[in-house]
């Protein structure tokens, strides 16, 4: 995923530097030359019969079956080879740990121990968000992040390595921190909690949004919910305005969030800071609906105001209330109601006027 | 200053300035105090325990036999007998006893990964398993292998004494006084679910694992 978000593979093609893909949906993707769709099953959007194509066509296997397991069992023949004889690997990680200097990947397919066992140069790529304090720390992460992410008591695999061992794997290593705005977010307390994420995808699973739309609709490397609030900020709100507002707010992601993000309310600030950025550009000052609310919170802080545009709207609307107490039709805007719904014309008074002439009455005339 | 330096000076920067709100001192007390309130210590017996691990091995498809520390030789023999290799790896530290005769065994000093991969399967020790995620955790030591011993081959047989099992994972942290430098964790074999989400065994890993519980004294974790 970090590589995706760096677009660090058109990067290093255009260099000259030829990359394979080693988790199986990743080469699904690579090879079919298309793009993530879920966190955690990038490819669960690709059928079997698709990935065949896909495989018979690149890996030249004329006779392939659509049975997973056949799928399976090509992807590992093909990748053996490549793990056995490419010197350099570069790895994503789970976690890092300040205390030990350790990294910490988490995966089921074995691709990830490949990687950092058989070159000799492995480069890891590292969000900073990834940094826990102490290694007993991993015994409250890795549990949870297995049993949001797929539901397993703990994953195939975990790995944990530190720096490089003489005679036991890579002998050269490099690890990449990768800020890319992340310590931007950290001003804000509400934006701050999106750097907890673990990217286990729990919020994608539960969405309503993303189980209608899949996770291309979203346009981002991060999809679901998480992607609506994490892309945006990445990207500094220029591109991805919309991302906030796939969503219907109904709290699902904040429900199962191992973490407890409390992805609604970001969501929220991220929209009132598209909404602030919007109506402050050029040529958005004249727009209806920004007019619209700019006259209504002039009237709706001054009592006074408020009160005259109540009388004078009162009178106003007389003209076009019928006999039986209802608007069937009004003109310019107004008109786009009343041609497919009546609305109610105003009471003679408001309830604050009511309310204070109330006590002067007679009781029971009190209506 | 070269760019990664400046880099690293930047981000450490507005790290410091966007969390200046939030003292240092504070941090590492509310650190110190976090409720750690989540299940830290087991409750099972020491048989419950061992039978959890066994039944979660099982679950992983695993092949668990057990044996009495006098027993282990011959039971690391007939495993190696049913399984119908002949090429094994051992890790260097290995003890004489478990390499049976009459295998093919390539000692482990330095092969390389095309030796390694011409292999069929691989003998070693454990540090350690989680009863709970029947999870067995390797630390590279001489006993247990370098990484890749047990990665490339496609039959892995992992000796176990019962008093390395634990039940929880919080357990297995407690037993780490110094934190390993490398650490592998083994729940089930590999496993993928990349297409339609099918779940299918083995894409890199060892296919096939089996575990040789051996019931040592007392049957007693030690406690730290």
């Amino acid at each position: 995923m970090t590589s995706a978000e760096i677009q660090l593979n058109p990067f290093l093609e255009a260099a000259g530097v030829r990359t394979y893909e080693t988790d199986l949906a990743e080469i699904i993707l690579q090879l079919g030359q298309d793009e993530p769709s879920h966190i955690v099953v990038p490819a669960l959007h690709v059928n079997r019969s698709q990935v065949r194509e896909i495989f018979a066509r690149t890996m030249g296997l004329k006779d392939l079956s659509d049975d997973p397991h056949a799928l399976t069992a090509a992807a590992r023949t093909y990748l053996r080879q490549k793990f056995l004889s490419i010197p350099t690997a570069i790895s994503g990680a789970n976690f890092l740990v300040a205390e030990t200097g350790s990294v910490v990947v988490v995966e089921s397919e074995g691709n990830g121990r490949m990687c950092l066992t058989l070159p000799r140069t492995m480069i890891t790529i590292a969000g900073i968000e990834k940094v826990l304090p102490s290694f007993q720390d991993l015994e409250v992460m890795l549990q949870v992040l297995a049993r949001s992410a797929t539901g397993e008591r703990m994953n195939p695999y975990t790995s944990v390595w530190t720096g490089v061992t003489p005679g036991d794997g890579p002998q050269r290593f490099h690890i990449v921190l990768l800020d890319n705005g992340r310590s931007r977010m950290l001003a804000k307390e509400t934006e701050r909690q999106t750097l907890r994420c673990i990217r286990c995808a729990a919020c994608m699973n539960a969405c309503p949004v993303y189980r209608q739309t899949g996770g291309h609709a979203y346009g981002s490397v991060y999809p679901g919910p998480i992607g609506a609030i994490l892309t945006p900020q990445l990207m500094q709100m220029h591109h991805a305005q919309t991302l906030p507002y796939a969503s219907s707010l109904c709290g699902a992601c904040y429900e199962v969030c191992p973490v407890k993000i409390n992805i609604p309310e970001v969501l929220l600030e991220l929209r009132s800071q598209v909404v602030n950025q919007e109506r402050h550009t050029a040529g958005r000052f004249f727009d209806p609906m920004y007019l619209g609310l700019r006259v209504a919170n002039l009237l709706f802080s001054r009592a006074w105001l408020f009160h005259a545009a109540q009388y004078f709207g009162r009178i106003g609307i007389r003209f076009f209330t019928r006999k039986d107490g209802w608007i069937h039709s009004l003109p310019s805007i107004g008109g786009k109601w009343t041609q497919t719904r009546d609305l109610r014309g105003f009471p003679r008074q408001t309830f604050h006027e009511w309310w204070a002439e109330r006590d002067l009455k007679p009781t029971g005339e009190a209506k | 200053m070269n760019a990664p330096t400046q880099s690293r000076q930047q981000i450490l920067d507005r790290i410091r300035a966007n969390t200046r709100s939030v003292a240092a001192e504070h941090l590492e007390s509310a650190y110190a105090t976090l409720p750690r309130t989540y299940v830290r210590t087991g409750s099972l017996s020491a048989e419950a325990r061992l039978a959890l691990m066994i039944e979660r091995l099982r679950e992983y498809d695993a092949e668990v036999v057990e044996c009495a520390p006098q027993d282990l030789p011959s039971t690391i023999a007939a495993q190696l007998q049913s399984s119908g290799k002949r090429i094994f790896i051992a890790p260097a530290g290995l003890p004489a006893s478990w390499l049976a005769l009459g295998f093919d065994w390539r000692i482990d000093r330095d092969l390389s990964s095309a030796e390694i991969e011409l292999a069929e399967g691989v003998v070693t020790a454990a540090f350690c398993a989680v009863a709970d995620s029947g999870t067995i955790v390797l630390h590279h030591s001489a006993t247990e292998g370098r990484r890749v011993v047990t990665l490339l081959p496609d039959w892995h047989l992992c000796i176990l004494y019962a008093s390395q099992v634990v039940e929880t994972l919080p357990e297995y942290f407690s037993r780490c006084q110094n934190p390993p430098m490398l650490a592998t964790y083994i729940s089930g074999p590999s496993a993928t679910a990349d297409i339609e989400m099918t779940r299918i065994k083995g894409v890199h890993g060892p296919r096939f694992l089996h575990v040789i519980v051996v019931h040592d004294h007392a049957d007693q974790p030690k406690n730290q």
